[in-house]
């Protein structure tokens, strides 16, 4: 078994966890230096998950994914009338052990169903489109007035590239993207005020700099002034006098670039690069379309991740609030990631040994 | 079938390259973005950061001491705490406060009142005052947990005090912060600046050079370290030839009264006293003065902002008697068998110049007539030597003329002169078009009239006559060099005539200051002035009408003079308004001067010191 490991996503996950921690370390050694403890931690707990996960069949989980998915709407529903508000927005659902989000789950859920509806056919039909189509929108709809803009964005993304992945006809595409375009306004319309001033203070950060506009014109100014080697380790003055806000979740990308350099931001990058090509090549060389379609779905919600966060930080995107993954501290995020990444090692352990999964007769086996 | 598995398949692969080259794509996309800012806009960012972490502050000078002759402090710096709060970097206003309250012991009023400030702060990125003046042993807890009060500071400084603010009101002055005029001339807002009296002449040499410090800050604008600092440059310590014994024996002597004294050292012009009074209370000014209070000293009738000594000029009465005298003796000019017959009155066309001895003098001479005050002699000799002569002896005696003393602004006084031109000077038409009569110049030749005079140039006019002629600059700073701004042109023997005859003021038991001062520990010389108004006939029935108005100047009371007589050491000059006659009411403020330095001499010299 430990010869069919893939190696390559070992070593590109180990050094994320390692850069994640040292620039955890510089966000936090001032204050709750503690938080280093706990995400020392959620890397042990997710490395578990991860371990475990390595050993559950994929059949197993192709089974488990549409009860996973209806949990997860189940659960979705139940927040507009009995979720917790957090800062603003209703999210999280008190199911007396422990506060869940269940939007987190549901991202997970559909890339599962959609992987699996699509493993035994291609997104060629009315059917088979109109089917993944009802899946996205519904939990899209519902995490959209609670209101999370971040989230629903991925949900579309990943379900979009889901069905690209799967055969969708590009005339299709080039349809939907027109009409995505065009529900823009739509969108805008179903947006919070506190949406609209992000997206507003995105495109001049500057009318705002106190309010609003200060998370991003602090984390720019971060990025910017690091330089192409930095300020060196702990040096960094926007993140040592508390300028940039939230530096040890979201805007932790800030402390990396600002004492680190470009140098630290090319060294991430390439890691990420490793991380996602190899998840994508694992999935590539699957032997059925469930485990391809599986891998293809976490690679995006990984690229998605990075590519929001990153955007949002140096001031390309809206700030919505997601974490760069495996480097912002969190201990859910993370553990679900790696348990995500779990399921990838399950997928190359399984196609180096043949594990046989699809039922015999499948049409696309 | 197997057609459509493998066109799947092969779909699959297009479109597995399609999610391969995202990768690269998408991260190099972030990559450029962070290089651009990274490398191309790094100098615009870098600045930003050191423009959010660097604060250049302000670091104020210490103000120079002002200190007395003897070295005790007049205007003290005193080390105090006060309390600043940046109302937009506060968390909880009214947890923050009730902290506050509960550390430096604030009565609810208090809290009422820095409640108020607080919200009435029109910038909320501005620190608002909230306590002053405090010991460190009150704020050192405060100070110990200021990491819990984001938006509290804890600030130390020094304040301004005047240990003797009433009796030195006028001489040291006082100060205040900087206005927009200041603002624009390079002062900084919170900068105090001298506003009157040594605080304001000596304002350059006193106010020392800000410096400043780079100051690294944390988001909340709390200093973390000080990166680079140029420290100011404290003010230079001045040295008064103030006594404040002999200021405070001559404000005690004058008591509630009003006036003004001056103590000049003959040989230097040192001010050895200078007082005005009623004083007022100059450390108000420091804490922000209230309007109400400000408005209550600019209107009360007694003036207390007004210094007496250098800025108002009054009547000198009869002892410009001397002036007249000097000025009979250095133009030759005496009375036929040098003297007059005194029958109480003179009579003049058809006015009749009364003496304030409505008896007489009898037969007087000029050294009588000085020690008894005789105006009738007086009259007769102003008559003949002239007002221009008058006026010229007066001029270089230093009267009418600023006495260039280092304090702004100045009366000059006023010396008449029968030039109607000269008459210009009074604004009003009714004196320019008037004629100058005989008789005028027979009043001014007794020191009434027009003529004005301050108690400075009077302590100056002391000391010329005391020190050979010599009209000396008033200097304020210890340890100045004696500054001769005139040498009067007479002989030594006339001048010797006029101080016998001070002298006899004195010691001559007819002399108007014999009762009060022939016992004095040192033998003083002098002349005593009573302000009385000259009765002249022909104006009876308007004066009547206007008698309420006159009684305000008739009382005015001086002396003036020198002690020792034989070895002159001080010139006195004592002013009283409304305060009777010259030497029962002025006579005893120079003679408790006088005791006060014979008595410190006396200690000095048993110590064995020179005295």
């Amino acid at each position: 078994m430990l010869k069919s490991l893939d190696w390559i996503l070992l070593a590109s996950l180990f050094g994320l966890a390692a850069l994640g921690m040292i620039v955890l370390y510089a966000a936090v050694h001032q204050g709750d230096s503690e938080l280093w403890q706990k995400q020392a931690m959620f890397w042990a707990i997710g490395m578990l998950v991860f371990s475990m996960l390595c050993f559950v069949p994929l059949r197993i989980l192709g089974l488990a994914c549409w009860p996973m998915y209806g949990a997860a709407l189940l659960l979705l529903m139940l927040v507009p009338l009995v979720g917790d508000i957090h800062m603003g927005a209703r999210r999280w659902l008190d199911l007396g052990v422990a506060n869940i989000q269940p939007s987190e789950i549901m991202k997970w859920a559909l890339i599962f169903v959609l992987a699996s509806w699509f493993s035994s056919r291609e997104a060629r039909g009315k059917v088979e489109i109109m089917v993944p189509l009802l899946l996205a929108v519904i939990p899209a709809g519902l995490i959209i007035i609670q209101p999370d803009l971040g989230t629903t964005l991925v949900l579309l993304f990943a379900a979009t590239g889901m069905v690209i992945a799967a055969g969708l006809p590009w005339r299709l595409l080039m349809i939907s993207i027109v009409t995505g375009i065009a529900s823009l306004p739509v969108l805008w319309h179903f947006m919070h005020d506190y949406q609209k001033q992000r997206v507003l203070t995105l495109l001049d950060p500057q009318s705002d700099p106190l309010g609003a506009g200060y998370h991003v014109i602090q984390s720019t100014i971060a990025i910017g002034s690091g330089g192409l080697a930095g300020k060196g380790f702990l040096q960094g003055t926007q993140g040592r006098l508390h300028f940039l806000p939230e530096q040890h979740t979201d805007f932790i990308f800030s402390i990396l670039a600002e004492e680190g350099g470009f140098l630290a931001v090319v060294l991430l990058l390439s890691l990420y690069a490793v991380l996602i090509l190899r998840v994508l090549l694992i999935g590539h060389r699957a032997h059925n379309r469930f485990a391809s379609l599986l891998c293809i779905g976490i690679a995006l919600i990984f690229i998605l991740y990075i590519t929001v966060n990153i955007g949002m930080v140096s001031g390309l995107f809206p700030v919505v609030g997601l974490p760069l993954p495996f480097i912002s501290y969190g201990g859910s995020a993370l553990v679900t990631m790696l348990a995500a990444l779990g399921l990838v090692m399950r997928v190359a352990l399984e196609s180096k040994e043949k594990i046989p999964w699809q039922r015999p007769g499948s049409p696309l086996a | 079938m197997r057609n459509k598995k493998l066109e799947a398949r092969q779909r699959f692969d297009v479109r597995m390259l399609l999610f391969y080259a995202s990768v690269p794509v998408l991260l190099g996309l972030l990559l450029f973005h962070i290089m651009q800012m990274q490398w191309f806009e790094h100098d615009k960012y870098a600045l930003q950061a050191n423009q959010n972490r660097l604060n250049i502050v302000p670091v104020l000078p210490v103000r120079g001491e002002i200190i007395d002759a003897h070295g005790k402090g007049l205007a003290i710096n005193r080390i105090a705490y006060r309390i600043v709060l940046i109302p937009e970097r506060v968390e909880h206003l009214n947890a923050t406060l009730n902290i506050l309250a509960e550390m430096l012991v604030w009565t609810p009023a208090k809290f009422a009142l820095i409640h108020k400030r607080i919200q009435r702060a029109r910038r909320p990125d501005r620190p608002v005052l909230l306590d002053d003046k405090l010991q460190w042993l009150n704020v050192a807890p405060l100070a110990a947990r200021l990491h819990h009060l984001p938006g509290v500071d804890v600030e130390a400084g020094s304040y301004r005090q005047y240990p003797y603010a009433e009796l030195t009101s006028h001489l040291i002055g006082y100060l205040s912060l900087a206005r927009k005029k200041d603002m624009d001339a390079g002062y900084l807002p919170t900068e105090f600046i001298g506003r009157t009296g040594v605080e304001k002449s000596f304002e350059l040499k006193l106010h020392g050079q800000p410096g400043h410090q780079q100051e690294e800050v944390d988001a909340r604008g709390r200093r973390v370290a000080v990166v680079k600092r140029a420290p100011p440059v404290m003010g230079d310590q001045i040295q008064l030839a103030l006594d404040i014994d002999i200021q405070k024996a001559a404000a005690d002597a004058l008591g509630e009264r009003t006036g003004a004294v001056v103590v000049m050292d003959v040989r230097t012009g040192d001010i050895i006293a200078m007082l005005s009074k009623p004083g007022y209370d100059t450390n108000r000014f420091i804490t922000g003065l209230e309007s109400e209070q400000w408005n209550a000293w600019l209107n009360n009738p007694e003036r207390p902002l007004l210094n007496r000594a250098t800025q108002a000029a009054y009547p000198p009465a009869s002892t410009f008697k001397l002036v007249t005298a000097l000025g009979a003796l250095k133009n030759g000019i005496r009375l036929a068998n040098g003297s007059a017959f005194c029958p109480g009155y003179l009579e003049l066309a058809d006015r009749k110049l009364h003496c304030w001895k409505h008896r007489g003098h009898g037969k007087v001479t000029l050294n009588s007539a000085l020690i008894q005050s005789c105006d009738v002699y007086f009259y007769q000799l102003g008559d003949q030597l002239g007002m221009a002569a008058i006026s010229d002896t007066a001029h270089e005696l230093g009267l009418g003329e600023k006495t260039q003393i280092d304090l702004s602004p100045e009366a000059r006084g006023i010396i008449p002169t029968h030039q109607p031109y000269m008459m210009a000077a009074f604004k009003s038409s009714h004196t320019k078009r008037k004629k100058w009569y005989r008789g005028e110049t027979m009043i001014t030749a007794i020191g009434q009239g027009l003529l004005t005079v301050t108690p400075l140039q009077m302590a100056r006019l002391a000391a010329a006559i005391a020190n050979g002629g010599k009209v000396l600059k008033p200097q304020l700073l210890a340890g100045s060099q004696a500054e001769v701004l005139h040498q009067v042109d007479i002989k030594p023997e006339q001048l010797q005539k006029i101080q016998q005859a001070m002298r006899g003021v004195v010691l001559n038991p007819h002399g108007t200051a014999h009762r009060v001062l022939s016992k004095a520990a040192w033998a003083v010389a002098g002349k005593t002035g009573t302000a009385q108004v000259v009765k002249i006939r022909r104006n009876e029935k308007k004066e009547l009408s206007k008698d309420e108005l006159l009684r305000r100047h008739r009382d005015h009371a001086w002396f003036m003079g020198y002690a020792p007589y034989d070895k002159p050491k001080i010139a006195i000059a004592v002013f009283v308004e409304h305060g009777g006659h010259g030497g029962s009411s002025a006579g005893p403020v120079a003679a408790a001067i006088i005791e006060t330095m014979a008595a410190k001499q006396q200690v000095n010299i048993s110590k064995g010191e020179t005295p």
